[in-house]
Formats: structure tokens, C-alpha cells, sequence
């Protein structure tokens, strides 16, 4: 068994953002992570991270930019934080030695975002993600951390109610480790792979998510899925935001800029949730082509795509066959992040005392039922960042408690049965299944049957799950066994989801019914919280949202 | 359209020496490598290991052997290889030991990333959030603005900062196969990347120094492979270059390389020929001298010795302008 004073479960931008805030006061805090850190889907970020710099603009409007873009949910006691904590986040990620592009002046260049008032996302050409996640790691390793990659965190361990420690699996040898903590983070990421037609890296599965409702944490808002607007047609790899901030045009098969009809003065800048639903509408009714709409960005011109945007001109290129310098690109929404996820405070803690949570496997929640563009790097590092201040003011006065080894056992007999299972499913093919059923009857558009429908065919996967065959026995670098287990895991938040959509009879920002189209604030302006119940089925209380400045309006753009 | 995928496998726990694999897949317009891979794994067979993550050339987890080349999986369209080659041969990265089938043990290679100080030296990260919190109601912050022209600059500095650490170079890479110690393109990338960011602070400038030693810059044999191959359009060969010239306009030459390259300047600056023995002293001395002279011996009986005494170079006046326009002049 290994031992240390915290354990950060994934090495995203939070979870290094943490790291970074613990190894600098010498805190023995390790970092576990099923890839290696660089390869975090962080690194995929491409648009920008927001912070109000400018003269002319405030965080304060930052913060009821991101309360309407919310629609209301999210809890404006955290968000005042986000935007009041932003400029200094960014400027201190610069000290370390990240880079963002440059003004006129010599300040840091911004460029606009959709259902932002001000531009004020700051970006690195087209990834910002890639710069940041690197740059922090490099400040991992200048404090020179210990960091256990490609080993994957299979349980969340508790002594008396308080955290323990999490149990791994070594990938490259096969091996479960117990590894004894005070103060365990999970900066886990998302779960975009729930669903087909997704901007996410094949590791986003939502394993902190279902390893924290398995130890009885809450997952809150797990409904509200974002859908990104533009995604390639063909893989759902990301077009970023930005381009629409450097000025693209969305147009549908009439060549006409259809977003004139839904949001008549954000235009192609409206949060996320407009424009997807717009795309859909436009594609729904026939003036798609071949199921996806255009993306035009051939007015701004070649210098200025080769400087502002070059990795979008290479993306398209590599993965859609169009040089989008002469041609619009082909798009489509597609599922890009999660909106709900382990519930935290604004310090990272969650209901179990020493477990924190942090960037998008938490749910602060500063996004509300939808986020906008350029707000989740920037939850990343402000709540990555005071979930590590937190951690090491807990360190001070947290006792010792007892890691029970059973825990171990118990994971590595589940492994070893998986593995011996001789069944005919193949996961990776009920994956498909499960992506393609999310996508058609749990994505832009929502409707009660079809969710019923949902359920049903996870109820059907639930089973055929049990009959899952695992073709490597090998102990070395087993993948199979690993895809098994996330397999596992989106099934289990595909269902949260689905439930917590079929309960919420409102639509809200990403998550809108066509069975009950309006927002219903005297019976749903409330967060959903999901827990397990002692036979394992999902079962749902409430909890109230955060309003302090900003009484709900209604939502135009 | 139905293709081949010929596979490298190994499993320590049970083969001796790698072999290949065939496959059969269904193509779909599109397709890539990594498509190809992850539906073998997913339909015909489980055990078959390779890493991948972001699936859109940003996370650096694919990189592998494809027809010989090493390239990203996931940025590889199947047709193109249809096209050149009719099969799709997939293989591990070289230069690393393999630990199964396509997924080869990296430590080294992140080892050597941590030896070259990737980060900013003399640096205070948390005064610029103080700063903020110190601000008082109303006030704003001012962004520090002293490295405006310099810092617009390292958003093209060769592109280093785009380093995605995929291993694509280092698999390539000409110096690694000679010397297993040495640093490689990327680690010496990252070297000039933060080497040459305004805001680094390293007085002594011990980053350069640490990069000098053996197995450091002067071991890089330019064979331009790394450029070559980056699929990010990085040429780690060019940086290194440039801190050939760095560390030699800082007076770092305490390794033999940077010896060699002054006492080739000088030797030509002072007497206007290449004096071979004269430089070869000066660069490993007289130790150095010996140890050289196995291979002198065999590059002589193979009749590939140079003459140790160059012709003198007629038109100086071309060299001088060229050592003007290095700033060499103090070389002369
Ligand atoms: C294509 C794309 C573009 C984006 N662009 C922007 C943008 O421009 N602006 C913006 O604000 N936001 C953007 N986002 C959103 C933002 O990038 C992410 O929300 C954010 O980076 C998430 O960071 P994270 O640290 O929470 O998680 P991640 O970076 O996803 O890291 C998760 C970590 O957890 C580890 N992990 C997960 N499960 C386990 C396990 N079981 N065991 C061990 N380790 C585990 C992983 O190895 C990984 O290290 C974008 C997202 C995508 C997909
Ligand atoms: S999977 Fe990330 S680079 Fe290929």
C-alpha cells in the first residue's frame, strides 16, 4: 500500500492546478492519473479562458453574463467568485509561464464569445488548452511531483465517513495498489462519452462521477448536458467557439445566416444552447445538407485564419476533407460537456469529509444549465486552485484514520471475474449502443416517451452487460479490461442523465423539452441531486440555488 | 472497400519476439488509422494494445509505426496508406523498449523532458494574484506589459510551444540511436522554448550549461528526421541550432562540440584554412585526440580521411562578411 497526505485523482488542468497549489508548500500530494498528465483532454481546449481585463469592461458583468448564460442555476454565490478571481488566476498562470496572445498594447489579446457582453476570452491562437495544460504541468514538474500515470482509480475509500484513500489499478502491470490519503481530489473530467457524435477524447467516461455516486456522494444537475454547435460533421471533433469570436457565419442550405430568426442581435455569438437548438431546428425542418449545416469562415480571410485560427484550418483538412480557407465546413451540434457533476462547494468539498472535487467531474455549480464559452477553463483553475489552498488548511487539523485493505480485494475480485466471464457481449460494440440511444432520444431535443425509451434500452444494456466476455487475460497493459470497466461507468451515468431528465418537466438551458418548452421557475429553479439507494437504484432530492444579486429574467439574446 | 491491417503484437507474459498480426476491416470515407484500430479492437479482437485518448492530433497518445513511418494513428487517413501501400502495417515507436504490442515504455523519454528545467526560473507566480487581491474598490489591474514586442515573438519561436510530447521525433531520431543517453528533439526543444521566453530569469544561466553536457546539444547529428516527422510542423532540429548559437555567443564552451565549432571558426578566421589536427586537439585535447584515433584509423583504411590540412581558402573577403553577418567578427 502506498501512502500520502493527498492524492489527486487526474491530471487535467485542475487537477494540476491543485497539485501545483500543494507542491508549493511542500505538501507531500501525488498525482494518479490513467494517462499520462499531457494527454488529458485539457490539452484539447481550443477557444479561450474569460477574465474582464479590459478598461471598459467589469467582472461584475462577467458574473451576470455567466448568471443569464446559466439560466438562473447556477449559484451566484460561486460565480461571483469565478469572475472576481478570473483576471488574477490568469495573470498568476502567466507568472508561471503560459502564454496568451497579445494586444496592441502589449496586454493580453481577447476575442469574443458567445453570450459574453465584453471580449474577454483570453486564447493562444486556437489552443489554449494545449498552452495551459502544459504550462502547469511544467510547474509540476519544477516542484517535482510524484505522479502515478496510467493507473486507474477504480473506488473512493472512507473510514468512519471521512475520506481514506482511492484503490488503482496499475495498467502496465496489472496490479491493484490501495493508496492511503487524508484528502483525496477527483479532478476526473467529464463524460462526453456517453454519447455518439461527441467532441470528447475516447477517455472522457465519467469515471470520478460514478466511482462518487458509488460512495454515496451526490451527483447534482447530471441533466444538463451541453451541446457544442459546431463540431465536424463526420468524427464531432471541435470547432471552436472562437471561430465564430473571429467573426464565421453559420448557414444553412439556402445560404442564408439562419441564427438571424432565433437570436436576432447575438447573432452567431448566442450561448450554445440557442445556436444548437437553432442548427437542430434548421436541420430538422430540411435546410440541412446531408444531416449538418455550414460553417463559413472564408470572409475573414487567409492571413487571418492562418494566424488566429491554424489548428482549425488543419482539423478540418485532416478530418473533414475541406480547406475551410475555400470552402464552409460542414457541422453539427454535438455532445461537448457536462454541465452537472460531483457535488462541491466553492472550496471543493463534498458532503464526505477530506473527499474534494474539482473542474468538470465537480459541480460548483458556476455553469447552471448551461455554460458558457470560455468559463471551464477558467472553473478549471479558480476552483483547482482553492480546492488545493482548502486541502492544505484541512491537512492542519485532519486526523489519522484507517485504510481498509478490503477495498482492494474487493476491486481486484471484480476485475478478476470480469476477466474470467466467458460471455458473448463485447462492450465496446454495447457502447455504440448506448451512445447512438443517448444521442437520438437524450440530446437537443427531449421529449418524455423517447427518454421512457431511453431507460428502456438501458435497462436492456444493464443486462447484456452482465454477459460481457473479455478477450485479453493478459496482466500487461490490458486495455480491454480497462474499456470494460468505463464501459461500465457511462452506463451507469447515462442512466443518472436520463432519469434526471425525465424528472425535471421544465426546459432550462441545455436541456430543453418539446413537452414542456418554457422555464417553470416556481417549481424547478432548483438543483437536482442524485444518490444511490441501498439496492443501487438512482434516486433524486433537491437543493436550493444561490441567488444574491441577480433575480431571474427571462433569457433573450 | 475491405483492407488489411498487419499488426505488431508482443505480450512479454507470453511471446518471446514480436510478430505481426493480419486483419480484416471495412473501410468508410474518413476512416483513419486509429478508427481502424479501435474497431479491430472493439469487433475482432480485445487484445490488442495501444494508447490513444484525444483522437484529434492534440494529445500525443497514438503515435506509432505506420507503413514504416512514424506518424499519428488518428490523424492518418486508412485510404491514403490504401493507396500508397495496399496494407496498413502497424508498429511500436522505436528508440523506447516496447511493453506490449504497439504501447512502448516512455519513461526515458519523460525523464530526459524534467532534465532540461521546463519551466521559468527566478520567477514569483503568486504576486500577480496578490497584486489583484490588493487592489482596492474601483481600482483595476494593470497587466505588466514589459515583454510586449519580445513576447509576441514566442508565439512563433519555431513553434516549440506547440510540442504536443508525442514521441513521433524521438522514435526518428538519428542521435538517439547512437547515444541512448542523449536528450532528444523534443527535450531540447523545450530547452529553447523556455530558454528563449522573456520572462525567464536564469542569471547564471544554468539551463544552457546543464544543456551542454554530454549528451545535450552539441550530440544532436542533424539529420533533420525530427523536423521531418513532427506532425505539428515543429523543427526541433532548427531550435537546437539555435542554441548552438547561443551558447557559444554566451561564452558556454566547455563541451567539445562548442570547442569544435570555435576552433573551426578560428581556424579558418586566423588562417584562412581548416587545420583538422589543430581543430581536433582543440576540441577533446589531448585524451580526446587518442580516443578519436581507432575511428581516424578505420575512416582512413576505408579511404574516407580528410586531409588534415585544408587547401587555403582564396577570397576571404566572402568569409569575413559572413562571419560579420553572424556577429562572428570576434572570432576572426
Ligand atoms: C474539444 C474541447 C474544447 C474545449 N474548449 C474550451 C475552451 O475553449 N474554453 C473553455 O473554457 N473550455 C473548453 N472546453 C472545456 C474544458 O476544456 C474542459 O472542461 C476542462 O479542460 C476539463 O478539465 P479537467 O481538469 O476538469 O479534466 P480533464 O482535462 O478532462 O482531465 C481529467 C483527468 O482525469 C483523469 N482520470 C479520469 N478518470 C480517471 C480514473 N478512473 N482514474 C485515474 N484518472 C482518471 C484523466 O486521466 C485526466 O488526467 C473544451 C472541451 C473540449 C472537449
Ligand atoms: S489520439 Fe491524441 S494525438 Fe492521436
Amino acid at each position: 500500500m502506498l501512502k500520502h497526505d493527498v492524492v489527486i485523482v487526474g491530471a487535467g488542468l485542475a487537477g494540476l492546478r491543485a497539485a501545483v497549489e500543494l507542491r508549493k508548500k511542500g505538501i507531500d500530494a501525488v498525482i494518479v492519473s490513467k494517462v499520462y498528465p499531457t494527454r488529458s483532454h485539457s490539452g484539447a481546449a481550443q477557444g479561450g479562458v474569460n477574465a474582464a481585463f479590459d478598461e471598459n469592461d467589469s467582472w461584475e458583468s462577467h458574473f451576470f453574463d455567466t448568471v443569464k448564460g446559466s439560466d438562473y442555476l447556477g449559484d451566484q454565490d460561486a460565480i461571483e467568485i469565478l469572475a472576481s478571481e478570473a483576471p488574477g488566476n490568469i495573470l498568476e498562470l502567466q507568472s508561471m509561464g503560459v502564454v496568451f496572445n497579445r494586444n496592441d498594447k502589449g496586454g493580453i489579446a481577447q476575442r469574443p464569445f458567445g453570450g459574453q457582453s465584453f471580449p474577454r476570452s483570453c486564447y493562444y491562437a486556437d489552443a489554449v488548452g494545449h498552452m495551459m495544460l502544459h504550462g502547469l504541468f511544467d510547474n509540476v514538474l519544477k516542484y517535482k511531483t510524484k505522479i502515478l500515470y496510467e493507473y486507474f482509480v477504480t473506488s473512493l475509500v472512507t473510514d468512519n465517513g471521512k475520506v481514506s484513500g482511492v484503490v488503482a489499478y496499475d495498467i502496465k502491470n496489472g496490479k491493484f495498489e490501495g493508496i492511503a490519503a487524508k484528502a483525496v481530489l477527483f479532478a476526473t473530467g467529464g463524460y462526453g462519452q456517453v454519447y455518439s457524435s461527441n467532441t470528447n477524447a475516447l477517455i472522457n467516461t465519467g469515471d470520478g462521477m460514478a466511482v462518487s455516486i458509488k460512495a454515496g456522494v451526490p451527483l447534482m444537475d447530471m441533466e444538463f448536458v451541453q451541446f457544442h454547435p459546431t463540431t465536424l460533421k463526420s468524427t464531432g471533433i471541435l470547432v471552436t467557439e472562437g471561430a465564430r469570436g473571429e467573426g464565421a457565419y453559420l448557414l444553412n442550405s439556402l445560404g442564408v445566416r439562419f441564427m438571424s430568426k432565433y437570436a436576432p442581435k447575438a447573432m452567431e455569438l448566442a450561448p450554445r444552447d440557442v445556436v444548437a437548438r437553432a442548427e437542430q431546428t434548421e436541420i430538422n425542418e430540411g435546410r440541412g445538407i446531408g444531416g449538418a449545416i455550414l460553417l463559413d469562415i472564408r470572409h475573414l480571410g487567409k492571413e487571418r485564419i492562418m494566424e488566429k485560427l491554424p489548428q482549425i484550418m488543419q482539423l478540418s483538412i485532416d478530418f473533414e476533407g475541406v480547406n475551410p480557407i475555400y470552402e464552409p465546413i460542414p457541422i453539427r451540434p454535438g455532445a461537448h460537456y457536462s454541465m452537472g457533476g460531483i457535488k462541491t462547494d466553492y472550496n471543493g468539498r463534498t458532503v464526505i469529509e477530506g473527499y474534494y472535487s474539482a473542474g468538470e467531474s465537480a459541480c460548483v455549480s458556476v455553469h447552471g444549465a448551461n455554460r458558457l464559452g470560455g468559463n471551464s477553463l477558467l472553473d478549471t483553475v479558480v476552483f483547482g486552485r482553492r480546492a488545493g489552498i482548502d486541502m492544505a488548511e484541512y491537512l492542519k487539523t485532519a486526523d489519522e484514520r484507517k485504510f481498509d485493505e478490503k477495498a482492494v480485494k474487493r476491486d481486484e475480485e471484480a476485475f478478476e471475474k470480469l476477466k474470467k466471464s466467458s460471455g458473448k457481449e463485447r462492450h465496446g460494440l454495447l457502447k455504440s449502443e448506448l451512445q447512438e440511444e443517448m444521442r437520438a432520444d437524450v440530446g437537443v431535443f427531449r421529449e418524455e416517451n423517447a427518454m421512457k425509451k431511453a431507460l428502456d434500452k438501458i435497462g436492456e444494456l444493464k443486462e447484456r452487460a452482465r454477459n460481457i466476455g473479455i478477450d485479453d487475460k493478459s496482466k500487461t497493459f490490458n486495455t480491454d479490461i480497462v474499456e470494460a470497466f468505463e464501459f461500465n461507468n457511462i452506463l451507469l451515468i447515462a442512466e443518472v442523465i436520463t432519469r434526471g431528465a425525465i424528472l425535471r418537466k421544465e426546459s432550462r438551458g441545455a436541456h430543453y423539452r418539446t413537452d414542456f418548452p418554457e422555464r417553470d421557475d416556481s417549481n424547478w429553479l432548483k438543483h437536482t441531486l442524485a444518490t444511490l439507494d441501498g439496492s443501487g437504484n438512482i434516486k433524486f432530492d433537491f437543493s436550493e440555488v444561490s441567488i444574491t444579486k441577480f433575480k431571474p429574467q427571462p433569457r433573450t439574446y | 472497400m475491405e483492407f488489411k491491417v498487419r499488426a505488431c503484437r508482443f505480450n512479454p507474459e507470453t511471446d518471446e519476439k514480436p510478430y505481426y498480426k493480419e486483419y480484416t476491416a471495412e473501410d468508410y470515407p474518413g476512416m483513419t488509422v486509429l478508427n481502424a484500430l479501435i474497431k479491430i479492437k472493439s469487433e475482432l479482437d480485445g487484445t490488442l494494445s495501444f494508447r490513444r485518448s484525444c483522437r484529434s492530433a492534440i494529445c500525443g497518445s497514438c503515435a506509432m509505426k505506420i507503413n514504416g513511418i512514424t506518424k499519428l494513428a488518428c490523424k492518418t487517413q486508412v485510404s491514403h496508406e490504401i493507396d500508397k501501400f495496399g496494407i496498413i502495417n502497424v508498429e511500436p515507436l522505436a528508440n523506447m523498449p516496447v511493453i506490449r504490442d504497439l504501447v512502448v515504455d516512455q519513461e526515458s523519454f519523460f525523464d530526459k523532458i524534467k532534465e532540461i528545467k521546463p519551466y521559468l526560473l527566478g520567477q514569483r507566480e503568486d504576486e500577480a494574484h496578490n497584486r489583484f487581491h490588493a487592489l482596492k474598490e474601483g481600482e483595476k489591474i494593470s497587466q505588466p506589459v514589459y515583454y510586449k514586442s519580445e513576447f509576441q515573438n514566442l508565439t512563433g519561436n519555431e513553434d516549440t510551444p506547440n510540442c504536443i510530447l508525442c514521441e513521433c521525433c524521438y522514435s526518428e531520431c538519428g542521435g538517439v540511436v547512437g547515444n541512448k543517453n542523449y536528450l532528444g528533439p523534443a527535450a531540447l526543444a523545450k530547452l529553447y522554448r523556455y530558454s528563449e521566453d522573456p520572462r525567464d530569469n536564469d542569471k547564471n544561466g544554468s539551463r544552457l550549461v546543464g544543456g551542454s553536457k554530454p549528451d545535450g546539444i552539441w550530440d544532436c547529428v542533424h539529420c533533420q528526421s525530427c523536423e521531418e516527422f513532427c506532425p505539428k510542423g515543429i523543427s526541433p532540429v532548427k531550435a537546437i541550432v539555435k542554441l548552438h548559437e547561443k551558447s557559444v555567443k554566451n561564452s558556454i564552451t566547455f563541451s567539445a562540440g562548442s570547442k569544435h565549432v570555435v576552433s573551426i571558426a578560428r581556424s579558418i578566421g586566423e588562417t584562412g584554412r581548416l587545420d583538422e589536427v589543430k581543430v581536433a586537439f582543440e576540441s577533446g585535447g589531448i585524451t580526446g585526440l587518442i580516443n578519436d584515433l581507432p575511428m581516424a584509423f578505420g575512416a582512413g583504411l576505408k579511404g574516407k580521411i580528410p586531409p588534415l590540412r585544408h587547401k587555403l581558402i582564396k577570397d576571404m573577403e566572402d568569409i569575413r562578411l559572413a562571419y560579420k553577418e553572424l556577429d562572428l567578427e570576434d572570432k576572426l
